[in-house]
């Protein structure tokens, strides 16, 4: 019977078939299939739900892979996630990301954003503690074994080749798709800040052919290797005279 | 003399003779003549008497808190969830409670009528007391077995409304005063009829003590199939009488924030409430006792596991009742009892003198 054919007289709910039979045979029904099955009820503690294989828990860190970018810091829209310097037995002295638990919305974007697939969701949502000191974890706290699809990746088009009728799309961290540094010779001062900071180690102050004329030594400039760069704009960030940029791939 | 009795005899006998023994050990000249007054048969009837009743109503307790036990696991059941979970299948949750509210402090509000106040929770606790000695479990296990048993019953459950009106009123609060108000109300109208089907009960079995109306059934036939309109009006009147839900209007917990035991706070807040079920397992007592044959049942165990066997699946319709069903308004209530049950009770008896008439049994 559709719902608009249904006609309510007043007194509907109170006759024994409406008021007494009916609502003694639906809940006889349902103490019938509770006791048979089980309530809906999870005993939380010991009995969990299965989560679905995407879900979003707290964010993890495989260290190994970890080049100390910061792009998730840069991400981060609650701007929870903070790089820290830590010692590591085999590279020393190097910045990795801090996570303030007890403020992520384990939106994923952290994940998101690495280049490495270091930074992974993974399905932890158990974080209660007893003090808010606890819940912000350390790059040694934060790291988690990683599994196969723990990692987030997607796929993007680019909007100049939707405009000419056909899209292609690529993965994520295309080595040959992705915005690049652009340098602006005049202002370069040949300082190798950018080299020295660049986390993946792709700028090689190389020398130009010209030569310093105060000095009479080869001016050196950086150059980039496009396909290993991640894009963490510090070099950007580091420039003393603002002769890096970037430009965007559109 | 229930075997009970019989039994406990001895016990008291044996445990006179030590205390008269202790008290002639002390070699105190005054304390002589106690000793001797203590083993003289006044005496021992009075304390037999005494541990009688006590260990019925600890069994009892214990029942009631079975009845607390089993509404909160069915109830959970019904509504698709598991109810208690505290000790062995959430049997010491109810231990649990009766600790808390044992803890809690007793609070009088400042202009509550304080002897008033105090009296009327002491009303409902005696008289639910009371009524529990009342009805035995089997013809030898018992309190009192007195020919006027089922009237006696009766009476002493009409005290109620009194009870509820002296506490709504002490308590200073109009809530409580409203609550009371309903109770009351609702408590004499479901009291006629029950009276009616209590009559017609007593017309077929010419009986008013339960061994003899169990007596009559186990000779002739179970009183529930000749008399079913007055079991099924009973069983909703008993409802109503026993203040469940759909009746719950003297303490609607939404509203009227647990009717006339709002400013009770402590212990006597929990007694009153565990009262309620003990009201309710009176009215199953009851009902068994008259229409399912009370203890008579196939000889392989105690005829008082029969009775409370019954008891229990009685009071798991009053569960299913309260799963099923919504509250109805006091208008409805008195409705119900003074248009519809009361002449199903009428109906009930005129079955009943028809039958004795007619003489089929």
């Amino acid at each position: 019977m559709r719902i608009e054919e249904r006609r309510y007289t007043k007194t509907d709910h109170l006759r024994p078939t409406g008021y007494l039979a009916k609502s003694l045979v639906v809940t006889f029904k349902g103490l019938w299939r509770n006791t048979k099955n089980r309530p809906c009820t999870v005993q939380y503690p010991w009995e969990k739900v299965v989560y679905p294989d995407n879900y979003r828990g707290r964010p993890g860190i495989v260290l190994d892979k970890c080049i100390g970018c910061g792009r998730c810091a840069k991400e981060c829209p609650n701007q929870c996630i903070e790089m820290v310097q830590i010692e590591l037995p085999n590279l020393g002295a190097v910045k990795r990301p801090q996570v303030n638990v007890g403020r992520c919305m384990m939106c994923g974007n952290c994940a998101e954003a690495c280049p490495t697939n270091a930074m992974m969701v993974t399905p932890d949502f158990e974080l209660a503690s007893y003090s808010r000191a606890e819940m912000i974890f350390d790059p040694i706290k934060l790291q988690h074994p990683y599994k196969p699809g723990y990692e987030v990746n997607y796929e993007f088009a680019l909007l100049s080749e939707m405009k000419g009728g056909e899209a292609k799309t690529y993965a994520k961290n295309d080595p040959n798709v992705h915005d690049v540094i652009v340098l602006e010779g005049a202002k370069c001062i040949s300082c190798g800040r950018c080299a020295k900071t660049c986390p993946a180690g792709v700028i090689v102050m190389t020398e130009t052919g010209e030569l310093n004329p105060k000095t009479k030594k080869p001016i050196k400039h950086p150059k980039f290797d496009n396909t290993k760069c991640v894009v963490c704009e510090q070099c950007v960030e580091v420039c003393p005279k603002s002769a890096l940029s970037i430009k965007e791939v559109l | 003399m229930s075997t009970l009795y019989t039994v406990l005899q001895d016990v008291t006998e044996w445990l006179m003779g030590l205390i008269a023994s202790l008290v002639d050990w002390t070699k105190l000249g005054f304390l002589s003549g106690l000793a001797d007054w203590l083993e003289t048969e006044p005496v021992l009837t009075t304390v037999t008497t005494l541990l009688v009743a006590l260990i019925y109503f600890i069994s009892l307790m214990m029942f009631g808190l079975c009845f607390i036990w089993m509404e909160r696991k069915f109830l959970g059941r019904f509504m698709d969830r598991r109810g208690t979970q505290v000790g062995v299948l959430g049997f010491f949750q109810n231990f649990a409670d009766g600790i808390k509210v044992v803890l809690k402090e007793h609070i009088v509000p400042k202009a509550a009528d304080k002897p008033l106040f105090e009296l009327g929770v002491f009303g409902i606790l005696a008289t639910s007391f009371m009524l529990l000695g009342c009805i035995p479990l089997s013809p030898q296990f018992y309190v009192i077995n007195v020919p006027l048993a089922l009237l006696l019953g009766i009476a002493i459950f009409s005290f109620a409304p009194f009870s509820l009106l002296i506490g709504a009123w002490a308590s200073n609060n109009k809530f409580s005063l409203i609550g009371g108000m309903r109770g009351a109300a609702q408590l004499i109208a479901l009291e006629i009829p029950i009276l009616l089907v209590v009559v017609s009960v007593v017309v077929m079995t010419g009986s008013l003590s339960f061994n003899g109306i169990v007596g009559w059934q186990q000779a002739h036939i179970w009183l529930g199939i000749p008399l079913f309109i007055g079991m099924v009006t009973f069983l909703v009147a008993g409802i109503g009488e026993s203040e469940r839900v759909p009746f719950d209007l003297p303490e609607a917990e939404a509203e009227l924030v647990e009717g006339w035991t709002t400013e009770y706070g402590d212990v006597r807040w929990g007694l009153v409430m565990a009262c309620d079920y003990f009201r309710a397992y009176i009215m199953c007592g009851l009902l068994t006792m008259m229409f399912l044959g009370g203890w008579d049942g196939p000889d392989f165990i105690w005829a008082e596991v029969w009775y409370l066997a019954k008891t229990f699946i009685v009071f798991f319709f009053f569960i299913w009742a309260r799963a099923a069903m919504v509250r109805i308004r006091t208008d409805q209530i008195l409705k119900l009892g003074w248009t519809r049950l009361l002449p199903l009770a009428l109906i009930n008896l005129l079955i009943a003198i028809s039958l004795k008439v007619a003489e089929v049994f």
